[in-house]
């Protein structure tokens, strides 16, 4: 019941001011236009980096999340990873279907985000940074190492979320599946990270002796952002190690550096600490890298990433805030400016 | 019983003895001065009062109750806050949104009134303050003597019993100071105890009643303003000896 009176809630709020907050409308039209993409005739190898474009940007605004708090993970391919292993591991050995294995792979990571926001406590900054890096390492070493992991070719064969689909529904089922894994994240994320227990995670950021002063438990608040951050990109690697596109395994490529490293360019790319930067940053990238430069001008893979790097380093030059962050805060000045009264007004409301 | 009461409290940094064996007691409803040469260990001081460095021995006692050894963040809870004398605003936040983190204290939530939200009495503390114009303007907008009062604000948002205010004159033109003093006066008035660390005497004198002279770690006097400055150890430490 309180779901639907929050739904409700939201619904009008949402709909009585879309039309005088531009960040909204967009945000609005261009879900409408990602959602109808797949009805556009597009080929099936689009579809794929489109699907690939939801995990990264649900990783890439897990990632964000956890900045916005102060730590700045090199790692986050660990939360990947485990979830991708959780689900496998539990499939393989009791059998469970996807709908259990893939919630219980959550909580797993969830712990494991626990541990590692609480062993990373003492440590912030470049040290965060490094300690981070090596979580993934260590797990590809277990990994590698265990037969009852798979080795180097992972656990496979795991069951398809939608099992009975035909080939093509079965591509767009998973697109639509990671498009809701994506948007449902960013939109809780983006709510969390803006709310009032957001703002200690940017004051924490910002200052951690001053939010220390202000009688708030920091480390109880960093791990927290650990835990959040780590159950979303748990549950992209848990969906990923079910999809087509990740051939149905989980192998040590999810611990890979790409899935610790792109999060991060993107994030840069689109604005770091916004949670909608990166969103932006991944559609950027993708559109630069795989769109233009592979299928348009078939560039060999060497050439295209120097050309790629080259590319970033310009915009960032242009843009050293973030593509995302200047386009939305363009919009934002289009917007009439609020009475502090109006707002407080608002908020009463909702208490 | 006593507000704050610190026994024998000692700190030392290596070789260096930066707070020696200090004694004080502050009571309830007092504004204390602390005052001393650059290097007399003030901030350290204070730092060790309020959790941020652990002494090497001594106790701190804040109604009676030990607080020594304690993370800051529950030193705050208890009704002990401070403010920076370097100012440590969330620069990426709105000034509102400053107040708003220490209202979401343990402390800070439980003196919201049911009938407030959090937003309106952050909006309260900032108008105390003559800062409600800026309220959604991000912190790192605000002009230095703004942030001073921000500083004020936030530690107010806890509703402490007692402030330990690190120089809240620093760098403030005589306009901002006036305007400061008044502010500390109107604190000390809604019943709140003040100690106050402090170079610009001038400023200070008018609002204290007792003074604390410290120098090399150590108190080295301690009475009204008017006696400290006629105190003959107080002129040798900030002026040298007379030859």
């Amino acid at each position: 019941m309180p779901l639907i009176k929050y739904l409700r809630k939201t619904y009008t709020s949402f709909t009585t001011r879309i039309y005088d907050v531009p960040p909204r409308m967009f945000a609005f039209l261009s879900l409408i236009m990602l959602s109808l993409l797949p009805f556009m005739g597009i080929p099936i190898t689009t579809l794929q980096v489109l699907i690939r474009i939801n995990f990264m940007a649900t990783l890439a605004v897990s990632w964000d999340f956890l900045v916005r708090s102060g730590q700045a993970s090199l790692g986050h391919a660990l939360f990947f990873g485990v979830g991708a292993y959780g689900t496998a591991l539990l499939f393989k050995y009791l059998g469970y279907p996807p709908f259990i294995t893939i919630p219980l792979s959550v909580l797993i990571c969830v712990g494991i985000a626990l541990l590692i926001g609480f062993s990373c406590l003492r440590v912030k900054g470049p040290y965060l940074a490094i300690v981070t890096f090596a979580f993934p390492l260590v797990l590809t070493g277990v990994v590698k190492y265990f037969p009852e992991l798979g080795k180097d070719a992972g656990i496979k064969n795991l069951p398809r979320i939608f099992p009975t689909l035909a080939y093509t529904e079965r591509w767009l089922a998973e697109y639509y599946l990671t498009f809701a894994l994506m948007a449902i994240s960013a939109i809780i994320l983006y709510k969390i990270a803006y709310s009032k227990t957001g703002a200690i995670f940017v004051a924490i950021l910002d200052d951690e002796l001053a939010t220390k002063a202000c009688g708030i438990n920091v480390s109880k608040y960093r791990i927290m952002a650990f835990i959040i951050s780590g159950l979303f990109a748990g549950l992209a690697g848990a969906i990923a190690a079910h999809s087509d596109l990740f051939m149905r395994r989980a192998s040590p490529i999810y611990l890979s550096a790409q899935y610790s490293l792109i999060p991060i360019l993107v994030s840069v790319l689109g604005g770091m600490a916004t949670i909608y930067g990166p969103l932006f940053g991944t559609y950027i990238y993708t559109l630069i890298d795989s769109f233009i430069l592979k299928e348009m001008l078939n560039i060999d893979d060497w050439t295209r990433s120097l050309i790629f790097v080259s590319i970033v380093l310009v915009l960032l030059i242009k843009w050293p805030r973030g593509i995302g962050r200047t386009i939305v805060e363009k919009l934002e000045d289009l917007e009439e400016p609020r009475e502090i009264e109006e707002i407080l007004k608002e908020k009463g409301k909702k208490g | 019983m006593h507000m704050l009461e610190v026994e024998k409290l000692k700190k030392s940094f290596g070789g260096l003895v930066a707070v020696n064996n200090v004694s004080f007691i502050v009571d309830e409803g007092e504004i204390v001065g602390i005052i001393g040469p650059n290097g007399a260990g003030k901030t350290t001081l204070f730092n060790l009062i309020t959790g941020f460095l652990k002494p090497d021995s001594g106790r701190i006692l804040l109604r009676g109750e030990d607080i020594t050894g304690l993370p800051p963040y529950k030193i705050a809870n208890k009704g002990l806050a401070r403010t920076f004398q370097i100012v440590r605003p969330f620069r990426h936040l709105p000034t509102i949104a400053n107040v708003l983190v220490a209202l979401q204290s343990h402390r800070g939530k439980r003196r919201i009134e049911w009938i407030k939200t959090p937003e309106r009495k952050a909006m309260e503390m900032l108008e105390d303050v003559g800062l409600s114009d800026m309220a959604l303007e991000p912190a790192e907008n605000l002009s230095h003597g703004d942030l001073k009062r921000l500083e004020i604000a936030r530690a107010m948002a806890l509703e402490p019993e007692i402030i330990l205010l690190d120089e809240p004159f620093g760098g403030l033109n005589p306009v901002e100071t006036e305007y400061m003093i008044k502010s500390l006066q109107r604190i000390h008035l809604d019943g709140h105890t003040l100690v106050i660390v402090e170079h610009k005497l001038h400023a200070l004198m008018k609002l204290v009643k007792r003074v604390l002279v410290m120098h090399n770690g150590e108190v080295i006097a301690e009475g009204a303003p008017e006696e400290i400055a006629k105190n003959k150890k107080v002129i040798e430490v900030y002026l040298g000896k007379a030859i």
